[in-house]
């Protein structure tokens, strides 16, 4: 079957079990096997739907591996294996892998499988692997293999398809529907073998009934994969009919053998509930039944969901967004044109498309968790591999963000964690020279505060160290040699400075020189903002404030050469026009004057590579300045002209990201016309 | 008229491919059940004529959904979806009331075989 329109749906429901899996790992691993029964239930559960799932779509792989940790945490569930730190390794390393096997197979990529399954499989071995029954492969398909049991009744043989699934269970199946004719007294191989699968592909059995020849074989094969059947002693005719001796003799082991009346009675009201057409309900009592489920019917639709693909969604927002763009169109015109009835029909249309935008934005909201249930996890092994111990609570799961705005936020949520552990938090013995808990703690949290979401990550460390901090900035030239101190903003300007890191050595976890800057830079394109208070010997918090969508903002437009380039409202405190007598040169930089502040000086025309402006011509307006406001700082951005506010929607940006640093994204216009967004947090 | 059917499995994945099997082929899924619990209730509720239910479910097993609704309607017609390695538990199935069963990865053809011989 052409699976590739499953996989989709295959990765989706894969990712979020192995995040349940993970979940429940650590949870295993905090209680051990005597409280852990339930975890253990819900990883096998989790692993087994990977398993049927991969195996459905061909990923041979994914369902191999799948089905030996299966193997594993049956007997870990039997109670066979105790859970312990070798066993809880071993089950985190093969929910990696199953993880990577997943995304690999899926990206039509192999993933090495062969270490952690020889693990798995050698795991607490202590009876050798027993292979499964031995059967004669060499058995010709046609040929019958068993002899035929000794006993009364119909001798029926039965042989399976090859191919047969489950092969012990289809001839479970076939006895039971023997059965519904008559008495099956002696099966060979014996039933319990045949559950096993300790057979080749066919056994036989005595039936005693009186129905014909013919009904036996359909009913047999009735039960499925059959391949053939057949009725009646072999080779040279035996009596068809028991001889006394054996009859009694069966006696002592079987069943004793009714009179052929009862017999038949037996038969008949044992096929019954087969033999019975199916029967219809009339039409009358359905309809009442469904009357008096009706209200029953809807509670349970309340609650229903439906998969969206999400660039169904993000097209959704997409054309909202457009229709807000013509929204704002239509009432400049609307206003201008002073046509009652007309204003009335816009403002109501315009009521209208704020709703639907509300209700759009509102469908794409996914609680945190499905982000923050990863982290962890990821707390767990890295500080686990830096010997530290770190009690790690979440709070405010359930607060709802914009999909794509959770997607977004997922990195710099873990460099703020890595940061922590490896920087943050002391190892313990450090801790208790320090009069702390051998366990730091380590808290996320998120809240809704209006509309925006604020995310914290907040440790009980040991501060980040301002004097190492100011030190390095005083080497690289970034503040005075003569400064002694820092204060929190300071501190907070030179970590978010691009490549500035403290930290001594890289490691595997962060100081790679990238982290708070990266944390930066990330959250501002969201049009966001960073905020980090640290205070030695007590720990750092650092908070994200985040607009619940990053889809749609309002902008002011503004001009360069014939060019028209947007600039989010959020940072812009006003306009100035540009009278040159305020421009000044300081070391030489252009700065601006505005009352009594010193503004430096950016241009529009510079960052986007136009050369500035001719000397102004007579008759030509001034430039403007935009005054921007960031929390660290204050610039002045010149620009041609400006060109009006509009609630733009944002687009991302593909592949040019590199060449335009100055630029967080694309906007189309209302008047169709394309605009690059400005991303002022990004400007030197 | 179309069989109905309710389709009980834990995974989306698998409700959908059984789902698109069962409906390419005529039937008409009238409920969908992702617990055994459900299995149970959606059962009472909806009536249908042909029941496939998996094995491995949360709140519930297949197989003790499958007890219940036996208990309920002794003519549940109960096709149930296994994986490899179950043997015992199909049985278990069976005995609990079950008619048949299939063997993830599922074969459109052999899913419908299976179906068939259940409402045969």
């Amino acid at each position: 079957m052409d699976s590739s329109q499953y996989a989709d749906l295959f990765l989706t429901e894969s990712r979020e079990h192995l995040s349940a899996i993970n979940q429940w790992l650590l949870q295993l691993e905090r209680e051990g096997a005597a409280s852990g029964a339930e975890a253990v239930s819900a990883i096998f559960r989790g692993v087994h739907t990977v398993k049927g799932m991969s195996a459905t779509m061909g990923y041979v792989a994914v369902a191999e591996l799948s089905h030996e940790l299966e193997t594993l945490l049956d007997r870990v569930r039997r109670g066979e294996l105790g859970v312990n730190a070798e066993l809880m390794d071993l089950l985190f390393r093969s929910a990696d892998v199953l993880e990577a096997s997943i995304e690999g197979a899926v990206a039509n990529r192999t993933v090495p499988t062969d270490d952690v399954l020889r693990r798995l499989r050698a795991f607490g071995e202590t009876r050798p692997v027993a292979p499964p029954a031995a059967v004669e492969e060499a058995a010709s398909p046609n040929e019958w293999t068993v002899p035929a049991p000794s006993g009364s009744g119909t001798l029926v043989r039965v042989r399976l398809t090859r191919e047969a699934p489950l092969k012990g269970v289809r001839a479970f199946l076939v006895v039971q529907a023997l059965r519904r004719l008559g008495d099956v007294h002696v099966v060979n191989p014996p039933l319990a073998s045949l559950q096993a699968e300790q057979f080749v592909h066919d056994f036989a059995l005595r039936l005693a009934t009186t129905v014909s020849e013919a009904e036996i074989e359909r009913v047999a094969r009735g039960a499925g994969d059959v391949a053939a059947v057949r009725i009646g002693e072999d080779g040279a005719p035996v009596a068809a009919r028991p001889s006394s001796s054996t009859e009694s003799k069966s006696t002592m082991t079987e069943a004793p053998r009714t009179s052929s009346a009862i017999d038949r009675e037996k038969v008949a009201s044992r096929m019954q509930p087969v033999r019975e057409p199916p029967t219809e309900p009339s039409p009358m009592p359905r309809a009442i039944d469904l009357a008096a489920e009706a209200g029953e019917t809807a509670s349970v639709r309340q609650s229903r969901h439906v998969r969206i693909d999400l660039r169904r969604l993000d097209s959704l927002m997409n054309l909202i967004g457009e229709l807000v763009i013509t929204r704002g169109r239509l009432l400049q015109i609307a206003t201008g044109l002073d046509d009652p009835a007309l204003a009335d029909s816009v403002t109501q249309a315009s009521r209208l498309i704020g709703d639907l935008r509300d209700e759009i934005m509102t469908s794409r909201m996914v609680p945190v968790w499905q982000v923050f249930d990863r982290f962890p996890r990821l707390v767990r092994d890295a500080s686990r591999s830096l010997g530290k111990r770190i009690e790690f609570t979440i709070e405010g799961k359930d607060i709802e963000l914009d999909r794509s705005m959770l997607d977004e936020i997922g990195d710099p949520i873990v460099h703020l964690l890595r940061n922590a552990i490896d920087h943050g938090i002391e190892t313990p013995e450090e801790r208790a020279a320090a009069g702390k808990a051998a366990a730091g703690k380590l808290r996320l949290s998120a809240e809704r505060d209006r509309s925006a979401v604020v995310i914290r990550v907040s440790d009980d460390g040991r501060g980040i160290d301002r004097e190492r901090v100011l030190a390095r900035a005083k080497l690289s030239g970034l503040v005075d040699s003569s400064k002694t101190s820092l204060s929190d903003d300071e501190l907070l300007r030179l970590i978010a400075r691009p490549g500035f890191s403290t930290a001594e050595k890289v490691t595997d976890l962060s100081g790679r020189g990238v982290g708070i800057d990266a944390v930066y830079t990330r959250v501002r394109a969201l049009g966001g903002a960073v905020d980090i208070r640290s205070h030695p010997g007590q720990g750092t918090t650092a908070t994200l404030r985040l607009p619940l969508t990053l889809a749609i903002v309002r902008a002011l437009l503004a001009r360069a050469a014939n060019e028209v380039y947007a600039i989010p409202l959020t940072h812009v405190s006003e306009t100035v026009e540009l009278q040159p007598a305020a421009l000044r040169t300081l070391q030489g930089r252009e700065v601006l004057v505005l009352r009594s502040d010193v503004l430096p000086v950016l241009r529009l025309r510079a960052l986007v590579g136009l050369p500035r402006r001719e000397a102004v011509m007579a008759g030509q307006p001034n430039e403007q300045v935009v005054i921007i406001d960031l929390p660290d700082r204050r610039i002045g951005l010149v620009v041609d002209e400006l060109a009006g506010q509009q609630e733009i929607v944002v687009k991302q940006f593909d592949g040019v990201k590199d060449g335009l640093s100055f630029f967080g994204g694309a906007t189309i216009l209302g008047n169709g016309s394309p605009a690059l967004i400005v991303d002022v947090s990004s400007f030197p | 008229m179309s069989h109905t059917v309710l389709i009980c499995d834990d995974a989306i994945f698998m409700r959908t491919m059984v789902g698109d099997i069962l409906s390419q082929a005529g039937f008409e899924v009238v409920g969908e059940a992702e617990t055994g619990v459900q299995a149970v209730e959606k059962y009472k509720q909806l009536k249908p004529d042909l029941v496939t239910m998996d094995i491995v479910m949360p709140d519930m097993g297949g197989i003790d959904a499958v007890r219940e609704i036996c208990k309920h309607d002794p003519q549940a017609k109960i096709l149930m979806c296994s994986a490899m390695g179950q043997q015992a538990l199909v049985v278990e199935a069976i005995q609990a009331g079950a008619k048949d069963f299939v063997v993830k990865p599922f074969q459109p053809s052999r899913v419908l075989e299976a179906v068939q011989r259940v409402l045969g």
